[in-house]
């Protein structure tokens, strides 16, 4: 039996920065709280194939669904992975401390 | 040290500038990711989780000190002020933007180093031992095959598309310290019984899905013929491998399925039909990279040196410094160093710009210009004036490169593992640095003695976790990280592959785990005997109980 549908949204990395970016339904975000959520399998389809276009393949590099569920009213990935990739950086300190003391 | 001549140096240039273009190609819309892909990937460049990472070749991890300084200025300039080395004695940079690569590969080209070869399905950079040209047990510098390797697979045009990477590792001691057991082709230099050097040929090692310890194919191999002869090895693996499947594709999988001796009668067969008409020029071009290694001149100097018998005797922590991580050095007054990036806490094998200049400053200085990166993630200063040592050792200090801990339980390989890479299935380097701060004490350390724990972030085995007196895979169940963990394993002269110790643990549990099994071993040992070498005597048992029973 095919598992329930859950919650998505649709993100990729930019194609010049490498960044994790997120579909926001109008453009490409870096936070993943922006992102538009598609609550069935016909609007996430509908979404994939709007995006599927030369201008969005031109920016982004590897367009895919991410499931999310809703914390605070935004959405937020389930897996590990998404989640890490939703905090836009390692999840230890990973920074020199010059580029900490530079950052701050 | 070798340097690349013209053909090299056009080469390489040629190749950044024809990636340049393809780069402008991709911005623009001109090249879709499909066509791009590929391309990028022949140039060192991956898409991670959080951005592109650039992987850069350091043939057979032996550099300078102007190379390494340059990597210091790309880390500064184009990333985020570190570097990562690899266990395959590359350097990755996590952070780079695709419109910066080109100028980060002509920065590259500018000090002789390139990206080349270090993706793809072809022959990847040839790794060697790290004490190469200075070890006492040495036969040969292992560095000149390396490179006569490199200089053959290059571009060649029948084995750049190869149904897998294929991974080549050479040594010239006697001790294995470049892991050749579990690499395709594993190289080591011998002498035959009328006195005439040659190589022992292993092939089929291999870690990852289905690891492997490589099997014997010839026990003597006449210097002249390497090249042919791996020819045909690569030739009947090209003809024969599978291609349905990536996992089985590997060389380890042809040779385990038609068994050595059947692989080794293909090999023999197509050796016999080899043109072997280039062997003469193969040893004129051999004779002139081992010039180009020839050992440096060295001064004379008086074994003994009054300087540092001072230094040791004054400075405890130097003196604990060098009984750790010095290396004896073949020629009198020298030594060799391990400079650890496994400081307690860190994230092993990575460097920060401003420790990679002074790692080249170090070489320049200190060490006859020379660097060599380990697969065990850790840079080894190969030609140490002794009257010296405690001056180096205070640079090296001043930018906490002065861990004393090479092989002790805090010089753990870790893989990027979820943190960065794409395919990963669980962290791996905050586990490192969970386990490694448990054991900071270094009086704790010294007593626990030589113990390699090994991290792998999925399946791939990029940190080599088979291979590991203690290896630790992440996987995912169900969502969430879990922990593999297996014993006894070790990629040296008695390679061996780890067992399972049984159902996995949770991210939280593993520094827990590590401690009981340290515990078991302590409570274990005879006399001076090694984690490893209870293991192999007393077996999984103990271990496992002390593991498992409280949860049964
Ligand atoms: C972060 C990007 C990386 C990616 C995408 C990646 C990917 C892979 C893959 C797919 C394999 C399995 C190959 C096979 O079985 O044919 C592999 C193997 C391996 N990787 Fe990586 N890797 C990465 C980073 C690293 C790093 C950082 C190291 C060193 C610390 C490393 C060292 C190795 C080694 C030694 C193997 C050999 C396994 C064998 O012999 O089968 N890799 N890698
Ligand atoms: S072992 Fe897996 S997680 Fe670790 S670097 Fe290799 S591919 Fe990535």
């Amino acid at each position: 039996m095919a598992r329930a549908f859950r919650p998505v949204v649709l993100t990729a990395n930019d194609l010049v920065e490498g960044d994790v970016v997120w579909w926001t339904g109008a453009v490409w975000s870096r936070d993943v709280s922006d992102a538009e959520v598609f609550d069935t399998p016909e609007a996430a389809e509908a979404a994939e194939a709007a995006l599927n276009t030369p201008e969005h393949a031109a920016c982004t590099v590897g367009i895919v669904r991410v499931e999310v569920e809703m914390r605070d009213g935004a959405p937020f990935p389930t897996l590990r992975r998404e989640q890490i990739r939703a905090e836009r950086r390692p999840t230890f300190d990973y920074l020199p401390t010059s580029k900490v003391s530079e950052a701050a | 040290m070798y340097s690349y001549d013209e053909f090299d140096e056009r080469f390489v240039r040629e190749r950044v500038a024809q990636f340049r273009d393809q780069v402008a190609r991709r911005l623009d819309g001109s090249l879709t990711e499909e066509e791009f892909r590929p391309l990028r990937l022949m140039n060192g460049l991956y898409l991670q989780l959080h951005a592109y990472m650039l992987r850069i070749a350091i043939p057979y991890g032996s550099m300078n000190g102007r190379q390494m300084r340059m990597l210091g200025t790309i880390a500064e300039k184009w990333d985020r002020g570190y570097g990562h080395f690899t266990t395959r004695q590359n350097i990755q940079f996590n952070w780079p933007k695709l419109k910066d690569i080109p100028d980060i590969l002509d920065a590259l080209a500018d000090v002789g180093m390139h990206a080349i070869q270090t993706s793809g399905n072809c022959i990847r950079n040839t790794t060697s031992d790290p004490f190469s040209g200075v070890a006492t047990d040495e036969i040969e510098d292992p560095r000149a095959t390396c490179e006569l390797i490199r200089q053959w697979s290059s571009l060649h045009p029948e084995f750049t598309f190869l149904g897998r990477k294929f991974k080549i590792a050479v040594t010239g001691a006697s001790s294995d310290r470049a892991a050749i057991r579990v690499h395709d082709i594993g190289i080591e230099i011998v002498k035959n019984e009328a006195g005439e050097t040659g190589y022992r040929i292993l092939v089929g090692g291999g870690l990852g899905r289905t690891p492997m310890i490589g099997k014997e194919l010839r026990a003597f191999l006449p210097r002249e013929e390497l090249l042919p002869y791996l020819e045909a090895c690569l030739r009947v693996y090209n003809m024969h491998g599978r291609r349905d499947n990536k996992y089985k594709a590997r060389i380890k999988i042809l040779v385990h399925e038609l068994g050595i001796d059947t692989y080794r009668e293909h090999v023999e067969a197509e050796y016999a039909r080899i043109d072997r008409s280039n062997t003469a020029a193969d040893m004129a071009e051999f004779a002139r990279i081992a010039e180009q290694f020839a050992p440096p001149a060295y001064p004379e100097l008086p074994e003994q040196s009054a300087i540092f018998e001072r230094a040791l005797k004054a400075h405890p922590d130097f003196a604990h410094w060098v009984e750790q991580n010095g290396f004896a050095h073949r020629v009198p007054g020298f030594m060799a160093v391990t400079v650890s990036l496994k400081p307690v806490g860190g994230a092993p094998g990575d460097a920060t710009s401003e420790q990679l200049r002074v790692l080249a400053e170090a070489a320049e200085q200190y060490s006859m210009d020379e660097l060599r990166i380990t697969h065990e993630q850790n840079v080894v200063l190969p030609n140490v004036k002794k009257d010296e040592l405690f001056a180096l050792w205070t640079l090296l200090k001043s930018q906490g490169l002065d861990a004393p801990n090479k092989g002790l339980v805090t010089d753990i390989i870790a893989c990027p593992g979820l943190d960065y890479c794409a395919l990963a299935t669980a962290r791996s380097i905050p586990v490192a640095q969970e386990i490694s701060k448990r054991f900071s004490d270094p009086a704790r350390m010294a007593d626990i003695g030589p113990l390699a724990i090994k991290i792998s972030g999925c399946i791939n085995a990029c940190g080599h976790h088979h291979v590991g007196h203690i290896g630790i895979l992440g996987l995912d169940k169900a969502g969430v990280e879990s922990y593999q963990i297996t014993l006894g394993g070790d990629p040296a002269n008695d390679a061996s592959l780890g067992e399972r110790t049984g159902p996995g643990f949770s991210y939280d549990q593993v520094p827990g785990v590590i401690e009981t099994l340290v515990e078991t071993y302590l409570g274990l040992r005879e006399p001076r005997e090694t984690f490893l070498q209870t293991y192999r005597r007393v077996g999984m048992a103990p271990f496992k109980e002390a593991l498992y029973a409280d949860a049964a």
